[in-house]
């Protein structure tokens, strides 16, 4: 059997398979729905500093082919009664807690709450596309400075992990993963969604309640593996420090997983898999990487990781 | 800014059965490819039905398949892009919602019936979703006019159990939760004739929100009608005259569903578990996503939106959270 197991700062894991942020983990009963499949791990839906009801629906389809298009506004319980969740709640699989704030405080003040009540990890949510109703204005994760912000304040609070969750919509992603690492985040994770519209011409409107919204599902993997490479990459050449990748965008098979390790990643997240097959979906991409890993001789997630980026260490 | 597609500004000669032609067409397509989790199809409404005080059935063109593949209990996910003045700035009165089909029906006054069987002519397959004023976006939909849209995706969910020659069904609804009851007596008389005994009870909180007795009246062997208030039928709660019917043998198999507020339908399910009859129920939670994204439909340990909306009573009413008001 190869071993599937997952050892990085805050998250010992079973396999490498974690639940991406924003899919169904908002309370206690729907955590451990996830956890009782063959996830390695959870991550929370993110929490803010108060509770937050979803945006007017339609929140989430799938446009074409591939493509899931979703606008749900970061509902969420808020920090203190998800801070009971956390205490109270004994969860068979690790969980990373996503959090978001309004600005740096907002993030310090859910952080803190979070700690004090044992998360194990955070991840800093800094790429929501839509966090406010209809904003066109760019997101702290846009801006390096604003990033470093946040993650400095975040590190000086509290003494658990930090992974920086980084967008896709940006012209050199190594810039905002330099600004994360460098006010000291322990991680990476990659990519939330694309930022995306649709319009259905019949209502002459665009068809997400929000109006914009973000993109994901197997059409964003390639544009995902685009940015682990440039991050792994930069790592390779000492540009940044070298810390765990958890990598998502698309994942659907055993196979994809093996593509997002091989380009560096430590783990991965697996979110819009869940519309076609719910949380079933975990152990079949499990079985499948554990049986692609015996075929190809890799006993461990070690022995292939990063092997794709063999090939591109020539690229300037 | 004048929002052009809006309803509201049509020219005058606008057709509108084309339109319901094409967008039907549209929705076939979308749903052969895609299925439930396609986007929202917009429709336009062909006909307004009135029901009672607050509570009208809105009928929509869609493709035969998708009635045909359609089983009682499932839900469908409804969406007005514009709210009732044609704008989309109040979006919390066009969100998308899950409603139960209320009826269906073909509709051939398009058809000429001398040429009809030469050219497969059937008619308009209509899907009729009735809905009750309860709030800022249903009460939104009960505004609607003729040429309005209400975007559509769906089936969505769990269905009523197969009921086979011999049963008997009992059906008890509180208020809006008549439109799945009906559903099913609708099913279970098309498959089964009078091969099946269907016993049903409405209840309602006064006269004036009474609805659907004509249509259930038509296909059940026996209908009691309950107000809270007594101003229609028997005074009370549905749950007063269900022993006389849990009580009154049947010879095979006796099925009992129920759709309405948790507060009623958890005494009703104890009622038949008590009586060892199987149960179930057509849960309603708020359900934003159909799609299992968001994870707030949650009862026990399942999600309203694809291990719903229909339940078996015994395991509902083993859940903590499941008998209160939403």
């Amino acid at each position: 059997m190869a071993d599937l197991g997952v050892e990085i700062p805050g998250l010992s894991m079973a396999n490498p398979l974690m639940l991406a942020s924003g899919i169904q983990g908002g309370n206690a009963a729907a955590l451990h729905r996830v956890a009782s499949s063959g996830a390695g791990g959870l991550v929370s839906k993110s929490i803010g500093p108060v509770p937050r009801e979803m945006y007017p629906g339609p929140v989430c389809v799938e446009a074409m082919d591939s493509v899931i298009l979703n606008a749900m506004g970061l509902p969420n319980p808020g920090a203190d009664k998800f801070a009971e969740v956390v205490r109270g709640e004994e969860f068979a699989k690790p969980m990373l807690v996503s959090i978001f704030g309004g600005d740096a405080e907002g993030y310090v003040e859910v952080a803190e709450k979070m700690a004090d009540a044992g998360a194990s990890c955070l991840e800093l949510n800094l790429s929501c596309p839509h966090a406010k109703p209809g904003s066109r204005s760019l997101i702290i994760g846009q801006q390096p400075e604003l990033i470093r912000e946040v993650v400095a304040a975040v590190r000086a609070a509290v003494d658990i992990p930090i992974y920086a969750k980084l967008s896709p919509n940006t012209t050199n992603i190594v810039v905002e993963a330099e600004a994360a690492l460098s006010a000291g985040a322990d991680g990476l994770a990659l990519i939330n969604t694309v930022s995306a519209i649709e319009v259905d011409p019949f209502a002459g409107r665009p068809i997400i309640g929000n109006l914009l919204c973000g993109m994901s599902g197997p059409a964003i993997r390639p544009i995902a593996q685009r940015k682990v490479a440039e991050i792994s990459l930069a790592m390779l050449r000492g540009e940044l420090p070298n810390v765990p990748i958890l990598a998502m965008g698309g994942i659907m098979t055993g196979l994809d997983v093996a593509r997002f390790i091989m380009l560096g990643a430590s783990a991965v997240q697996i979110g819009s898999a869940l519309i076609w097959d719910d949380v079933d979906v975990f152990q079949g991409i499990a079985d499948e990487l554990s049986s692609f890993m015996e075929q190809n001789g890799y006993d461990d997630l070690a022995s292939m990781r990063g092997i794709a980026l063999d090939s591109l260490e020539g690229l300037s | 800014m004048t929002l052009r597609a809006a309803p509201q500004n049509r020219p005058e000669d606008f057709d509108l059965a084309a339109l319901a032609d094409g967008c039907c067409e549209r929705l076939a397509a979308a749903y052969e490819v895609r299925g439930m989790i396609a986007p929202p199809i917009p429709l336009p409404v062909i006909e307004v039905q009135h029901e009672a005080e607050g509570v009208v059935t809105l009928w929509v063109q869609v493709p035969p398949e998708m009635v045909a593949d359609y089983n009682p209990g499932q839900y469908f996910m409804c969406w007005n892009p514009y709210d009732a003045t044609g704008s989309m700035g109040r979006p919390n009165y066009h969100s998308e919602k899950p409603y139960s089909v209320g009826d269906v029906k073909i509709d051939r006054s398009g058809v000429d019936e001398r040429i009809a069987a030469d050219t497969g002519g059937s008619g308009r397959t209509m899907l009729g979703f009735t809905v009750k004023d309860l709030g800022r976006q249903s009460g939104e939909l009960t505004r609607m006019a003729v040429g309005d849209w209400l975007a559509v995706r769906g089936p969505f969910g769990t269905s009523f159990p197969r009921m086979n020659s011999g049963d008997r069904l009992i059906l008890v609804s509180g208020g809006i939760g008549s439109t799945p009851m009906h559903m099913a007596a609708l099913d279970a008389r098309r498959k089964l004739g009078e091969r099946l005994r269907i016993d049903a009870i409405m209840g309602f909180r006064n006269a004036v929100e009474v609805h659907y007795i004509e249509r259930m009246d038509n296909l059940c062997d026996s209908l009691e009608i309950t107000t809270d208030d007594g101003s229609m039928g028997t005074s009370g709660f549905p749950t007063g005259p269900l022993p006389d019917l849990l009580s009154n043998g049947h010879e095979g198999r006796t099925v009992l569903l129920t759709c309405g507020p948790e507060p009623m339908m958890k005494p009703v399910l104890q009622m038949a578990v008590d009586a060892g009859v199987e149960c179930y129920a057509a849960m309603e939670r708020y359900l934003p996503c159909s799609v299992a994204m968001c994870g707030l439909c949650m009862v026990g340990d399942r999600l309203t939106c694809v291990d719903g909306p229909v339940m078996e009573g015994d395991w509902l009413l083993q859940q903590a959270d499941f008998g209160a008001a939403h």
